[in-house]
């Protein structure tokens, strides 16, 4: 069986999302959720890629996602600059210690 | 002044003034001795006063209907009744904040990146407000979060606020995944991103259309906080500094919810059932909001909650108008918007007031606890006065304005004649009634003859923080006696959302 | 002449309650004298509306759109009512002068008081249902601010928000119907409503007329919705007297009546008004029996007088029930003010600590007295006339069960009105607590009204002539008081509830003797004063949502990748709904 080029994307797509929201749900560490956050939207990119590509305009899908990539890394930066932050002065870069607003 | 070329300065002015503004604040606190200067706070009211002069001419030619639009290169930017009461909301309440944190920022590290990020936050509400295609809606949609991230995270030293920050970082930044899910989605299927052609290229059910739309409701729902995917905004509301939590409460998760509409009005052709799923939704949030407020006892939390619930009676008017194609119902949801942003905008800068006095000036960035109202009318009568004004007003109560707004969203569920609809209507009269249980022993608790020992000692409040307070009062007041006079903005609000979803 | 009258009453208040808050509590003589002159202008206003009484629309003010017009309307009954508003409004005022000298924050209290008394104006003047509905809320907001006018007792803030939720929860009737209303007929006019009735939907119909019986019964404190009242009593007596017994709590029966042409013919309105009614006057006369709190026996009573009126409304006797209305307002106001001057001289409402206060306080006595009278029904004061006019109607077109049940209560109100009396101002002292009479201004108040006591019967004539030419659906027939007067006296059902009034009063004469019959009703007693159950639902509905509330909390864990879970359950939930609806 062979896979069209299309359906490999389609499959790598897939794949980043899932791969990404499951570190959402079970990594502890706060850089490793950035991680993660960035292994979704790095998908989404791909998804542009393949979604110029089905709709017949390649440049308009590439270009959407090099913005998407210039948009990302600012969330990326500030979330590993609250990082750093939380690091430095709650002492702790893991999620579950970082608990203590709730109810 | 043409109405196109006042687009162009309603959105550049606030873009271009945000790092003048950072860079004019940094070089007078260099300046300064004592590292404090109130040079960005003017440049912002600056601003936004300036603003207002060329949405003045938007707003008059989108009244009388003529299409207003702008195209920079393949950006594509149209004004309609929605984007024009998004903007006035914004600039009315970004006014009123900027003048309330005067004081209440002052002396702050980094006031001017306060201010800086404020402004820039504003424009890009007005430039999500008027974005004609999905993609550019995305980008002012993410301008719009990153600039509210940092402002949630303000306090960069306080842990609490640092832990509310990367949670409404990380969960903001997942749900704009799906929001490009989305985009991916039906690009891939229309070819297109501009909402007008994706409308009419869409006529059937589609199941990778549907598929987008959920993920619009979800991504886009993250931000405008349905249930389940609130939890972040009780943790940002309460820590964010003060005029943040007004702002982000009164304009941030309205924008993200016309952001939503927006993305699912393109769509509405792929499925009938927009309306009921807001509906749903709305039903799910007035009761989890009013619910989690019941037992709260930080002031600040609880109104973030009571911002949940009345999200929920937004999504109502919402769901019916989009649901049964009645007018009434949008109009009753913008004008519930609007009533929304003053009455919850003062309750936040009113608590924000007493928070300043009672625990900021002291250097104490503790949150502001039910029992420190105790009293506080004693030494506070004008903040106390409009907090109650401001709660009794969220409670529904005439002759105030939120009364008002929820009961033109309960005329539009009977106008349906749909017997569901009025149960539905029935359950959010009970939750208004629930919500009473918690926002009148906050009243009673300030009336106290006794005070509290932290308000025995407190400080008196700053003019500046006082007199925004007296603005909103005295707007959630007349709007209670005089709700017709919205009318003029939230009529061609409902006809846009009306006409986006082919009704 | 009439819109600025309309105007004034509901303006005048107003206008006093800002001027009075704004010029702030440290001048609080200048805030007497302004309460007094505010409250008496508007009562002045008032009384020079009533010749003008008509049926058609007064004034309007133009809104627009979805809240269509505010309209007024002054006929018989909105005057008679916005009058009695006006008028106990300034007695109660003018009373506050003593009764509240030295407290902290009058300002707050006479705002209160006085957009009180314009809101209750503006209810029963208004013929928007939507304005109507607005004055409605506004009276519920301020009798909560009054209730709990002393935040620092729990009790009282307590008493003041049940009272602000019950009345809300009923008034979610009052909306229902109202937008029913609106979608039907693209208008909030009321008359127009009570014409065009019969075009509207019969389920509408239905659901609005049992839309507005619940919010009647939650303001008029009816049954269920009875258990506010009594721990409303927290408020300053005042309060009490005016908004708890003589105007706002008539606003429910003023709604029965008022749209009593309009649901008449609904199947099961009129028997289940006349069941509501007849429950709530028999429990609440046998709470009044066994309650030792002072204030607490006559909210009772009040209760209980209002199940009358609903009563007289069911069986189809809106006269008799307007009439009633007014006469209760006069006497249970002077009622209540007189036992402000009690508990404002001695500092408390136990009635196991009063005794022999009559030769203490001579003047409060004898109004006491005449009140008391009048609550049980004696000729010749004017509650008995109304009651008698109530128990004929009902006699004519109820059911003789509750006719039996009615004429009962009415012999259980001379026994506890003559045991609170008795408590209070005769027999032994049972305590050390001396009394000084009523001050100056209190015997302002509490004269006059003593006086209405005695002869506001003679208006039954010029009132029914009143109601009649301006009211065109309510088919009531105008008459000379003679007449009333003979027909009172011709009837026999007199006869009978004079007849019960003597067995009560013979009841709290022989009681000693009635000692073993006493046990034999301990039981019923003992439930009277639990509040038959009724305050134990009222706990068991707040703790259920308390501690929902509580569990609801613990689903905020503050766990980030709990918070994520909840955005995949969104997801799933949102795709399960489009797939199975398309």
């Amino acid at each position: 069986m062979t896979l069209s080029i299309s359906e490999i994307i389609l499959i790598t797509v897939i794949l980043l999302l899932g791969i990404g929201f499951y570190g959402l749900l079970a990594v502890r560490n706060l850089i490793k959720v950035i991680v993660s956050l960035q292994i979704m939207v790095k998908g989404m990119m791909l998804g542009f890629v393949l979604a110029g590509r089905l709709a017949g305009n390649v440049s308009l899908g590439q270009s959407l996602a090099i913005l998407v990539i210039v948009v990302d890394t600012i969330v990326a930066i500030i979330g590993l600059a609250l990082a750093v932050q939380i690091r430095r002065y709650a002492g702790s870069l893991d999620v579950k210690a970082l608990t203590t607003l709730k109810r | 002044m043409n109405a196109n070329t006042a687009l162009i300065w309603l959105i550049a002015i606030p873009l271009a003034a945000a790092p003048i503004i950072y860079l004019a604040g940094r070089l007078s606190v260099r300046a300064s001795t004592n590292g404090r200067s109130a040079v960005s706070a003017w440049l912002a009211t600056l601003t936004l006063l300036s603003t207002g002069y060329p949405l003045y001419f938007v707003g008059k030619a989108v009244l009388a209907g003529s299409p207003v639009k702008l195209a920079v290169q393949a950006v594509q930017l149209r004004m309609d009744g929605i984007g024009l009461l998004l903007a006035l909301v914004v600039l009315l309440l970004g006014l009123l904040v900027v003048l309330f944190s005067t004081a209440y920022m002052s002396g702050n590290e980094g006031e001017e990146k306060y201010y800086a990020l404020l402004i820039a936050m504003i424009g890009s509400i007005i430039g999500l407000g008027c974005a004609a295609d999905l993609f550019n809606l995305w980008v002012w949609f993410e301008a719009m979060a990153i600039t509210s991230y940092m402002l949630v995270a303000f306090y960069i030293t306080q842990p609490a606020s640092l832990e509310a920050g990367f949670k409404y970082l990380v969960q903001s930044a997942a749900g704009s995944v799906f929001v490009l899910l989305g985009i991916v989605l039906v690009f891939s299927q229309t070819g297109t991103l501009d909402l007008l052609e994706i409308r009419n290229a869409v006529q059937s059910p589609n199941p990778l259309l549907l598929a987008a739309g959920a993920a619009f409701l979800i991504g886009f729902g993250v931000k405008s906080a349905l249930a389940p995917m609130h939890t972040w905004l009780p943790d940002a509301h309460s820590q964010a500094p003060s005029g943040i939590s007004a702002m982000l409460s009164g304009i941030v998760i309205e924008a993200g919810l016309v952001a939503m509409l927006r993305a699912l009005g393109s769509i509405s052709g792929a499925s009938s059932s927009w309306g009921g799923l807001l509906l749903g939704f709305g039903a799910v949030n007035m009761l989890v909001g009013n619910l989690m407020a019941l037992r709260q006892t930080q002031v600040k939390r609880l109104l973030a909650y009571s911002s949940i619930s009345h999200m929920g009676y937004i999504l109502l008017g919402l769901g019916i108008a989009i649901a049964f194609n009645i007018a009434n119902g949008a109009a009753g949801a913008f004008f519930h918007l609007f009533t929304h942003a003053l009455m919850k905008g003062l309750a936040f800068l009113a608590a924000g007031a007493l928070l300043y006095t009672l625990h900021i000036a002291r250097d104490d960035h503790g949150p502001l606890m039910l029992d420190d109202l105790n009293g506080a009318s004693k030494r506070y009568p004008l903040a106390a006065f409009t907090l109650s004004i401001a709660v009794l007003a969220l409670g529904g109560l005439p002759p105030l304005a939120g009364f008002m707004s929820k009961w033109q969203i309960f005329v539009a569920g009977a106008q349906t004649q749909n017997t569901w609809v009025i149960v539905l209507v029935i359950f959010a009269a009970l939750n208004s009634v629930l919500s009473l249980g918690y926002y009148a022993p906050l009243v009673s608790r300030m009336y106290r003859k006794t005070p509290s020992p932290i308000v025995e000692s407190g400080e008196p409040a700053p003019q500046t923080i006082v007199f925004p307070l007296l603005l909103l009062a005295l707007g959630v007041v007349l709007l209670g006696f005089a709700p017709a006079w919205m009318n003029w903005l939230t009529g061609p609000a409902a006809s846009s959302l009306l006409a986006a979803f082919g009704g | 002449m009439a819109p600025t009258l309309i105007l004034l009453i509901i303006g005048v208040p107003w206008a006093g309650a800002l001027l009075i808050w704004w010029i702030g509590d440290t001048r609080s003589h200048l805030q007497h004298t302004l309460a007094v002159l505010f409250s008496l202008a508007a009562a002045v206003a008032s009384i020079l509306l009533i010749p003008f009484a008509q049926s058609g629309t007064a004034l309007t003010l133009p809104v627009g759109g979805v809240f269509g017009d505010f309209t007024f309307v002054a006929d018989g009954m909105g005057i008679f009512l916005a009058a009695i508003a006006a008028i106990i409004g300034c007695f109660a005022v003018i009373f506050s002068v003593n009764y509240m000298h030295g407290e902290a924050q009058l300002g707050r209290y006479y705002a209160l008081v006085l957009f009180f008394i314009g809101a209750m104006a503006g209810l029963v003047l208004a013929s928007s249902l939507l304005l109507m509905f607005f004055f409605w809320e506004i009276t519920a907001l301020c009798s909560y601010a009054l209730i709990a006018f002393n935040n620092d007792d729990p009790k009282a803030v307590y008493g003041g928000i049940k009272a602000l939720l019950m009345t809300q929860l009923g008034g979610i009737g009052l909306l229902v119907g109202a937008i029913l209303a609106y979608s039907n007929l693209g208008s909030y006019d009321l008359n127009l409503f009570i014409k065009n009735s019969g075009s509207l939907p019969a389920g509408a119909l239905a659901v609005a007329a049992f839309g507005f019986l619940i919010a009647a019964a939650a303001k008029s404190a009816q049954f269920p919705f009875q258990t506010w009242l009594p721990d409303a009593m927290e408020a300053p007596t005042p309060i009490s007297a005016l908004i708890h017994a003589a105007t706002m709590v008539n606003a429910g029966v003023y709604l029965l009546a008022r749209f009593y042409p309009a649901f008449e013919s609904v199947p099961g309105w009129k028997i289940t008004v006349v069941i509501v009614g007849v429950i709530t006057a028999l429990l609440a006369g046998m709470m009044a029996l066994v309650s030792n709190d002072l204030k607490r026996v006559l909210a009772y009573s009040t209760v209980s007088q209002l199940g009358y009126m609903v009563y007289a409304i069911g069986a189809g006797g809106i006269f008799a029930s307007q009439f009633h209305l007014l006469s209760h307002s006069i006497f249970k106001a002077l009622l209540f003010l007189a036992a402000g001057a009690v508990i404002h001289s001695i500092g408390t409402r136990d009635m196991r600590l009063m005794g022999a206060l009559g030769r203490q306080m001579p003047v409060t006595r004898t109004v006491f007295v005449i009140g008391a009278l009048a609550l049980a029904g004696i000729p010749i004061l004017n509650g008995f006339w109304s009651k008698e006019l109530i128990l004929e109607a009902g006699l004519l077109h109820g059911p003789v069960w509750a006719y039996a049940i009615m004429v009962f209560t009415a012999g259980l109100t001379a026994l506890y009105t003559f045991r609170c009396v008795w408590m209070v101002f005769y027999g032994k002292a049972r305590s050390s607590l001396h009394g000084h009479d009523a001050g100056i201004m209190m015997k302002f108040a509490l004269i006059p009204l003593a006086f209405g006591a005695l002869t506001t019967w003679i208006l039954a004539g010029p009132f029914s002539h009143l109601l009649e030419t301006s009211l065109p659906f309510h088919e009531i027939e105008a008459a000379t008081t003679m007449r009333f007067i003979q027909e009172v006296i011709s009837a026999p059902a007199t006869l009978v509830a004079l007849g019960a009034i003597a067995l009560g009063l013979a009841a709290w004469w022989q009681r000693e003797n009635l000692a073993s019959l006493t046990r034999a009703f301990q039981g019923i007693g003992k439930a009277a004063e639990k509040s038959f159950g009724f305050e134990a639902i009222n706990t068991a509905v707040t703790t259920a949502f308390e501690q929902g509330a509580e569990t609801l909390r613990n689903t905020q864990t503050g766990l980030l990748s709990w918070n994520i879970l909840g955005i995949l359950a969104g997801l799933i939930i949102v795709l399960a709904i489009l797939a199975a609806g398309g």
